[in-house]
């Protein structure tokens, strides 16, 4: 019980001092925050770019087959979906047409993708948001596209993607077969690649080596190992990130242990009548603590705060580009909030715990300030 | 090598550890070396400041350790996406033979750093620093061990690629395999609930008799103590687990940390932990009765450990008693 | 109470600046008394306080307070006795800016433990008997000398001690105040505290409530007078 008390009042007086010093504290407590802020956008960003890829990968086909040639993906030949047919297990086979179209005027690239069932036929294109953005395109305006052979061919916008749609379908355009190939160059017969339904997923791993047994020249990829490339990417992407961010945060430690080495004349003479009126080296160690974990806490609070207002509500204006990555488009788009345990314990790793650290040498100098020194000022 | 964000961060936090404990063990070698109570010379009184700084990163390097060692899990838990056979954060920790190691090591540092706070808290309620010795020879047995475990811990996100094959808890953690893990997996429910509940209640025992009796030293409880630890580790995975999990063959110690399980394996594990730590202690501080200025300070701080240690144990069997009667699952044929 | 046994002080030991700024002291200070340290400046009088109130530890010697041994403590313990022991009363007021009046009188309490509630009432209490409850809510920063004085000696008595110390109390006060000053000591003596002052101040070692002056010069004593 007083224990409690000796740290209640210990904790009361350093409130109270942190006030007495705002001009000081604030210019650390700003950058504090800022470190905060950045190292966890970073972190929720791409912990819900991850998510949000994988519910869509969750509806995407169990297994792709792509033909190669010197290790290069090429073009699958339509008699293939016979073969495959035939492998036991596989329930259905379908051949994909999609590609990258690279548009000079605005030096973007777009997907192209052929649905399965494209409702408008012919002449027409549904795009995404991204897309309907740089051409400044609306329903009914009629964009060219270069085709192959170097003539132009104008396609109707018939419709655009819903704008809360995922980050993926931004840079979208769907159109049908016919445009496609011509637009494309692709020849009838060939497709970019097939995708197999399995009857039971247990049988996949039997089914892939069948594959590759019967068309060698062939990749089959499942679903997991595009899921895992994924994560792979986007950790990759985030960590360098963080690695830049830490150039930041180091520069901040070094800040803070600044601050807290110099102590202002003021700060010395208080700790120095501390000791002299009867506290002890740890009472005033336990202050510069508690001083110490309600910067660090508010700054938390305050920056963790302030990026998933950033990431989830503000469309992660900050630094989108370089998560995103391949396509120069900027989507606007709104990522499902989520947060756990696991992002704010790392976010408290990385920012908190070098803080801590750094100021506890020069805490200890402070507190370790002669108590006779109250007597000679 | 995986850069992820947890990654980095589990990295820098066992740099940070490491650089704490080579500045205490710096600072506790010339304590140990010139150490001089008696004397009012400057170089003691600077010495004696020491003391205050190598206690406070000493509190540091627990909670650091603590955090570090549910991120480590959190982390494994969540990469395990990432490695084909990998279901949750035993595959993970198994993609090489680091994984399970640095858990390990973790656990005992965190122990370690614990006694020692244990020690030095008794410590400093005496008049003459009477194990001051003693204390910094500790730390720098402990400084190897938080370096290995950082040494460990890095060669074990370094070996780690995407796409390894790895086997899982399934598999892991399930009888015949002939591994550690599948030995505790598979050892007979019924008499290891009986040695469950049996060392629960020696421990209580001996720790009524120390509370209650004023000459016991504490010996015995720490020993039932440690033995409840180890116990209670195995009856987690062995059977608590199954009750949780409802499903007869499914061992992992992990997943019941996840929010599936309402996080319950931290009602496990955390008050394991301070019962480990507590209760060690408890033993520890008994070899240091009878050094004269600690008759009253090791008693005292005994009591309070031994509270804690029940309150722990209490803790942690209350709830894992409830799991399994509550659990719809029914081991038949045990 | 307090016993000296052949104190030395010696600062920077072993350096170049080494300076001895007490030689082989002995004395010994009665309850309930007044007892000066006068002597010209350089002295050793603020050193010989800060051994006696527990703030530093001799170089060699002995000093008992209560009979207890105090000289080979560690820190910790050396300031839970002078907590509980010793009050001070220093000669800039040093009090602490920013704070109230009753805040700083507080302070020397907080790591005592005790219920904010009862720390209040005690303070109000100590403000009561010098007379400035009034001004209890008041910041440091408003209050006049002799105001600032008086906080800082209700600082002093905030853990009831058994000896004031008062290191050159009256260097900042003109006369007036400075005897206002004693007369609050002679108070404080007559309800039973122990009081040790440093001054080469007239109006204190000549004032009345003196029982006992004790003279030094380089650091050691040349003389001891008791009145009354
Ligand atoms: N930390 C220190 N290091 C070195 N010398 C010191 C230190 N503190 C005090 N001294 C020296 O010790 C001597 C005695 O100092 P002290 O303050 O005790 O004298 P004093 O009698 O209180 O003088 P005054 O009347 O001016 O306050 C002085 O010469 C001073 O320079
Ligand atoms: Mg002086």
């Amino acid at each position: 019980m007083g224990w409690i008390n000796k740290q209640r009042n210990i904790l009361d007086f350093a409130l109270n001092s942190l006030l007495r010093r705002k001009g000081k504290n604030s210019a650390l407590f700003v950058v504090y925050t800022g470190i905060i802020f950045l190292v966890s956008s970073i972190i929720f960003s791409s912990e819900s770019i991850k998510r949000e890829s994988q519910i869509l990968l969750e509806n995407s086909p169990e297994v792709v087959v792509q033909r190669t040639i010197a290790g290069r993906h090429d073009l699958i030949p339509e008699q293939y979906i016979g073969q495959l047919k035939s492998i036991r297990g596989v329930q259905e086979v379908k051949g994909r047409l999609w590609g990258y179209y690279f548009e000079p005027g605005v030096q973007a690239n777009y997907t192209f993708v052929v649905p399965d069932e494209f409702l408008y036929g012919p002449g027409y294109i549904v795009i995404g948001n991204g897309v309907s953005k740089t051409f400044l395109a609306g329903k009914g305006d009629i964009l060219p596209f270069k085709t192959l052979d170097g003539s132009y061919t104008s396609l109707e916008v018939a419709d655009i993607l819903s704008p809360d749609s995922e980050i993926v379908s931004s840079d979208l355009i769907l159109l049908s077969e016919y445009d496609f190939r011509k637009v494309t160059g692709m020849q009838k017969g060939f497709y970019t690649d097939m995708i197999l339904k399995v009857r039971n997923t247990r049988e996949l791993q039997a089914i892939t080596d069948k594959i590759r047994r019967i068309l060698p020249d062939t990749r089959p990829i499942t679903r997991n190992e595009i899921m895992r490339t994924y994560e792979a990417i986007f950790d990759w992407r985030s960590g360098i990130l963080l690695a830049v961010i830490s150039g930041a945060a180091f520069a901040f430690i070094i800040f803070a242990w600044d601050k807290a080495t110099g102590l202002s004349s003021e700060e010395k003479k208080e700790i120095g009548i501390l000791k002299g009126i009867g506290w002890e080296t740890s009472d005033v160690l336990f202050m510069k603590t508690w001083e110490g974990l309600i910067i660090s806490l508010s700054a938390f609070f305050l920056g963790v705060f302030f990026a998933y207002i950033h990431i989830y509500f503000a469309s992660a204006f900050l630094f989108m580009p370089v998560l995103k990555g391949w396509s120069v488009l900027y989507p606007e788009f709104r990522l499902v909030p989520f947060l756990d345990m696991f992002q704010i314990t790392t976010i408290f790793f990385l920012t908190v715990a070098p803080y801590t650290v750094a100021t506890i040498i020069p805490s200890w100098r402070a507190a370790t300030i002669d108590p006779d020194s109250v007597m000679r000022l | 090598m995986i850069i992820h964000p947890a990654v980095i961060a589990l990295i820098a936090g066992s740099l940070m550890v490491s650089v704490m404990l080579l500045l205490s063990a710096f600072f506790g070698v010339s304590i140990f070396r010139s150490w001089d109570i008696r004397s009012g010379s400057e170089l003691q009184l600077n010495l004696e400041r020491k003391t205050y700084l190598i206690s406070t990163l000493m509190m540091y390097v627990l909670w650091f350790q603590l955090a570090s060692f549910f991120l480590f899990i959190f982390t494994a838990d969540r990469l395990h996406e990432l490695f084909v056979g990998a279901m949750c954060a035993a595959g993970t920790l198994n993609v090489n033979e680091y994984g399970y190691p640095a858990l390990i090591l973790k656990m005992v540092n965190f122990i370690l750093a614990g006694l020692w706070l244990i020690v030095n808290y008794v410590d400093n309620r005496a008049y003459d620093y009477p194990l001051i010795k003693k204390k910094y020879a500790l730390l720098l047995v402990i400084t190897p061990f938080v370096f290995l475990e950082a040494a460990i811990q890095g060669l074990y996100f370094a070996g780690m690629k995407a796409d390894l094959i790895t086997s899982c808890c399934g598999s892991q953690f399930s009888s015949g395999e002939g591994t550690v893990a599948s030995e505790l997996a598979s050892l007979p429910v019924i008499p290891l609930k009986i040695a469950f509940y049996s060392s629960i209640a020696c421990t209580f025992m001996s720790g009524f008799i120390f509370l209650w009796k004023e000459n016991s030293k504490g010996v015995l409880f720490s020993l039932a103590s440690g033995i409840t630890f180890l116990i209670s580790i195995a009856a987690v995975i062995s059977f608590f687990s199954l009750y949780l999990y409802e499903l007869p063959t499914h061992h992992c110690p992990f997943c019941m940390l996840q929010r599936e399980y309402r996080y319950l394996g931290y009602v496990f594990y955390l008050p394991l932990l301070c019962a480990a730590v507590t209760g060690s202690g408890v033993g520890v501080l008994a070899s240091f009765r009878t050094i004269e200025s600690l008759n009253d300070a090791v008693p005292v701080t005994q009591r309070k450990l031994i509270a804690v240690t029940l309150i722990s144990y209490f803790l942690f069997s209350a709830v894992a008693t409830y799991a399994m009667i509550s659990s719809p699952l029914m081991l038949k044929g045990y | 109470m307090i016993q000296l046994s052949a104190v030395t002080k010696v600062y920077n030991a072993g350096k170049q600046n080494e300076f001895t700024a007490l030689r082989n002291i002995s004395m010994s200070i009665d309850p309930g008394r007044v007892t000066v340290l006068k002597g010209p400046s350089g002295s050793g009088k603020t050193t010989l306080l800060s051994i006696i109130g527990c703030m530093i530890r001799p170089t060699a010697g002995r000093v008992l307070v209560n009979g207890k041994e105090i000289t080979s403590l560690p820190e910790r313990f050396l300031t839970g006795t002078r907590r509980m022991t010793f009050g001070f009363v220093f000669q800039q007021f040093n009090l602490i800016k920013g704070l109230s009046v009753i805040e700083n009188v507080m302070l020397p309490a907080f790591p005592c433990g005790d219920p904010y509630g009862t720390m209040k009432k005690r303070t109000l209490q100590i403000l009561d008997i010098l007379k400035i409850e009034d001004k209890a809510k008041s910041k440091i920063e408003w209050l006049s000398g002799g105001e600032a004085q008086r906080v800082s000696i209700a600082r002093a008595l905030m853990n009831d001690p058994e000896v004031i110390i008062a290191d050159e109390p009256t260097a900042h006060l003109d006369t007036k105040l400075s005897e206002e000053f004693m007369d609050i000591l002679g108070e404080m003596k007559s309800r039973g505290k122990t009081v040790l002052i440093a001054s080469h101040d007239p109006i204190v070692y000549d004032c009345k409530i003196i029982d006992r002056v004790v003279e030094m010069r380089d650091g050691t004593i040349t003389g001891s007078e008791n009145r009354a």
